[in-house]
């Protein structure tokens, strides 16, 4: 059961300020949204706590523990999971190869045992592809378990892209526009999705666009324009917001 | 004497300049590490000889060179590395290398035997032989010549990239190339101008050192690779000015050790340079286009 | 068939010492490491090894093992500097250290024996211990591709990022694979110096660049069959192609830029790609059925 909390956050470009002073927090067992027009720094934020960008001030630390310096491999070792705006899956790999990656942080095996193929990394091998194959089961694919992921339809990538980051049970989870490009239906089941993640401890952040799917599924929203967070509060607060609502329209 | 070798050392940092500006050109727009550069400076210096032999005047058998390489350096770029576009960029570096290594082995090979191992010279009375002093210093009509050819090129080549629509084309497609397909200018063309171009200069450079060692033979190209990698590194990718300064610094570097330093040595000192300068400053001495980094945060 | 076997047997054992080779140079590859610095590895095993034991008298086996030691801290040194650069720079930084081996082993004459390099070695080395080298090596190249390293360098092979996303660090795994590069490349230099009456420096340089990446190339970078392939075509071709013995380097030449080009992957991981994809392709088959007229509906 973790915290992630961001501590007036701050990182720029030369003159440009992408993000400019953002403090959240997103705890376990809840779905909390991240929405802002275009260009509001909403990625940028993923980058930053997710290890990818440097900070140029403020912290973001992991239940008291700050990563705002950490390589993204570290990072994700410490349970933070993240998925990518546009879909990145390893190509060349199947669809349950690109899952079994998913469970990297979690193996135990050895160097030694690793190189010399002891029953210890080889019994690993065999029980994560086992639990490989239970988590396509779950997201319906098992059918596309030797598929080259980068055959795959847009839809079934973005599943792929889900087990990945869910496969390690991560205690946070950066969720990077996950619907974008699917329509109400597709959106609605992968809400009960990771609604059903919150409901089993983890604390998913969400950075969406659409705006009618993150009012249905998070308890909490923040609001990010030009860098800066002009709202926060619960969904339906935040949309009936004046302020809110003219960072959209006026964009 | 400290200064005539410095005087040598310019003018042979003059045709390494010749040699890395076409590679360096090469590197900066495509990405593409073409180590089939050396084999195409060998080629042009076998076509002139072959044409001074055949009755040509000199003048006229380099431009015969430079032409011939052009036309294989595109020929090169079209039915080679442009054919690697669609694949990943880790795979296209691969197969880029790959490629260039083959056509350099193709081109080495017919060279061998065209030649059969043995090395050539050019027919007496190809260029005179004359002197001139002052200030203490000799030189040579050839290293004079030498000078003035890359002065001239190096000044044309400049203005072209800076001055001209087409030169900013090149520029262009250097630093982004997918915004530069965006903005409708014709990555084709511009890959084929920087490959003939490239092709020329090493031809022209193949000749000049043809000339000034008077021998020709079909492994020559090899050390010259070398110092193409040392030129780019050290003088940035991508900056052509940075190039022409390093070449001559390494000219300068080499007669030095040369003329001091036991036989041998310079060879180790110049690459262990080139390892340390990739190591602490890949964007070179004179700044580059930055070198990809790893996954640290940014 | 034995008399056959006796007579080419050298034609073998040079197979096996081009595939160790190229396992060497493979394994770097494998893990997105754009290294050409098998050829360096190699120089130092070789002549670290054939100076222990012709020179400071060490016994042929200890000899060994410490030219694959020799490699293997090489590969490691070697790691460091290069943690920073990627893709050709990598590239260009490798062949300078190949380069710059070949220079010091022509230059520090009382060492190495300068250009005339060591001569006179005893043989001490036949197709038995090549093979036993192979099938180790092969061995345990097996088992890690098949554990968590063998799966992290895949990742960081496709896609850095991601890979780091998911806990990979690229740091560490790049040095074991620098490490196990100059390991079995320190290895098989060893076991070519005992094998060979002579090393001299320029069976390092571009050339032994050249045939391994063409293994490589024409065998495939991904599986473990592939450098076989890829080596008995790099061998077998001059011998084959006898009356084309003359044109030998051109056929190689134009055949590597063909292959790169058309079979990427290389022409035994092609083949099996194919072999693989008509599989799924049938199993894909079904599931389309099953899946367009299933509860989820839309794709």
């Amino acid at each position: 059961m973790a915290t992630l909390e961001l501590k007036d956050v701050r990182r720029y470009f030369g003159g440009v300020k992408a993000v400019d002073g953002v403090s959240l927090r997103v705890r376990s067992g809840t779905v909390t949204g991240l929405i802002g027009p275009n260009g509001s720094g909403k990625s940028t934020v993923v980058n930053l706590i997710a290890g990818v960008l440097k900070l140029t001030s403020g912290e973001i630390n992991l239940d008291g523990t700050v990563i705002s310096a950490e390589p993204a491999d570290n990072v994700a070792r410490r349970g933070v999971a993240r998925t990518f705006q546009n879909i990145r899956l390893l190509p060349e790999a199947s669809v349950l190869d690109n899952v079994v990656i998913g469970f990297y942080r979690l193996e135990k095996a050895s160097l030694m045992a690793s190189l010399l193929g002891l029953p210890s990394s080889r019994r690993e091998s065999r029980e994560l592809r086992e639990r490989g194959r239970a988590l396509l089961a779950q997201f319906d694919m098992s059918a596309y378990e030797n598929v080259a992921a980068g055959g795959l339809a847009y839809g079934y990538q973005r599943r792929v892209e889900m087990m990945r980051a869910v496969a390690s049970n991560p205690e946070i989870l950066l969720l990077d526009e996950p619907v974008a490009g699917m329509n109400d239906v597709e959106a609605r089941a992968l809400g009960k999705i990771f609604a059903r993640l919150a409901e089993d401890g983890m604390g998913v952040l969400v950075i969406e666009h659409n705006t009618r799917f993150v009012s249905e599924l998070c308890q909490e929203v923040h609001v990010l324009d030009g860098g800066r967070l002009i709202a926060h509060g619960s969904a339906q607060e935040v949309m009936r917001d004046p302020a809110v609502i003219a960072a959209y329209l006026g964009n | 004497m400290f200064a005539q070798q410095v005087l040598n050392g310019l003018i042979s940092g003059a045709v390494y300049a010749l040699f890395a500006l076409g590679f360096n050109l090469i590197f900066g727009v495509q990405k593409v590490l073409n180590l089939a550069h050396g084999a195409i400076f060998m080629t042009g210096a076998f076509v002139s000889y072959y044409a001074v032999v055949a009755g040509l005047p000199l003048w006229l058998a380099m431009l015969v060179a430079m032409a011939v390489c052009a036309v294989l350096s595109v020929l090169l770029d079209r039915f080679g590395f442009q054919l690697l576009r669609k694949y990943s960029v880790a795979d296209a570096e691969f197969g880029a290398l790959v490629i260039s290594i083959g056509v350099g082995q193709v081109l080495t090979s017919v060279a061998q035997k065209a030649s059969e191992t043995k090395v050539l010279s050019f027919p007496f009375g190809t260029f005179p032989v004359e002197f001139y002093r002052g200030m203490g210093l000799r030189i040579s009509l050839l290293q004079v010549t030498i000078a003035a050819l890359v002065a001239v090129l190096v000044v044309c080549l400049a203005y072209f990239l800076k001055k001209t629509s087409f030169g900013r084309q090149v520029r262009a497609v250097a630093i982004n190339p997918r915004a530069s397909a965006l903005l409708g200018i014709n990555g084709g063309s511009v890959f084929m101008l920087t490959f003939g171009v490239a092709g020329a200069l090493a031809a022209m450079a193949g000749v000049l050192i043809a000339l000034s060692f008077n021998s020709i033979q079909f492994l020559m190209g090899e050390p010259y690779m070398l110092k193409a990698f040392v030129v780019v590194v050290l003088g940035g990718l991508g900056n052509l000015g940075g190039a022409v300064l390093a070449s001559l610094l390494l000219g300068v570097a080499q007669a030095m050790s040369a003329a001091y330093l036991p036989p041998g040595l310079s060879d180790i000192l110049i690459y262990a340079t080139l390892f340390v300068v990739l190591i602490f400053k890949p964007n070179g001495l004179f700044g580059g286009a930055v070198a990809p980094a790893g996954v640290g945060r940014q | 068939m034995m008399e056959f076997f006796l007579a080419n047997q050298s034609v073998f054992d040079f197979f096996l010492l081009t595939l160790g080779f190229s396992y060497s140079q493979q394994i770097v590859l494998r893990s997105g490491v754009f290294s050409l610095a098998s050829a360096a590895f190699a120089a130092l095993g070789s002549y670290g090894c054939a100076y222990l034991v012709m020179r400071s008298g060490m016994p042929v086996a200890l000899g060994i093992v410490f030219g694959a030691l020799i490699g293997a801290a090489a590969g490691y040194l070697t790691s460091v500097p290069l943690a920073r650069l990627r893709g050709v720079y990598q590239a260009i930084a490798t062949l300078a250290l190949v380069e710059v081996t070949v220079a010091v082993a022509l230059y520090a004459e009382p060492i190495t024996g300068g250009a005339v390099g060591f001569n006179g070695i005893p043989k001490s080395i036949g197709t038995w211990q090549l093979l036993l080298a192979i099938f180790g090596v092969g061995y345990v190249l097996y088992a890690m591709s098949h554990s968590r390293i063998g799966r992290g360098f895949d990742a960081l092979r496709q896609d850095e990022y991601v890979a780091a996303s998911l806990g990979v660090s690229s740091r560490s795994q790049h040095t074991l694979a620098f490490i196990a590069s100059g390991l079995i490349g320190g290895l098989f230099g060893a076991l070519q110096s005992m094998y060979s009456y002579s090393i001299e420096p320029h069976q390092f340089g571009f050339g032994f660049m050249v045939s391994t990446l063409a293994a490589i190339v024409l065998g495939g970078r991904r599986t473990l069959m592939g450098p076989v392939v890829g080596s008995a075509i790099v061998i077998l071709l001059p011998e084959i192609a006898r009356p084309l013995a003359e044109y030998r380097q051109i056929v190689v030449g134009a055949v590597l830029v063909i292959v790169v080009i058309y079979a990427p992957q290389g022409l035994a991981d092609t083949f099996i790609a194919w072999l693989s994809h008509r599989k799924t392709d049938a199993s894909a088959k079904t599931a389309a059925h099953e899946i367009t007229g299933g509860s989820n509906g839309h794709a």
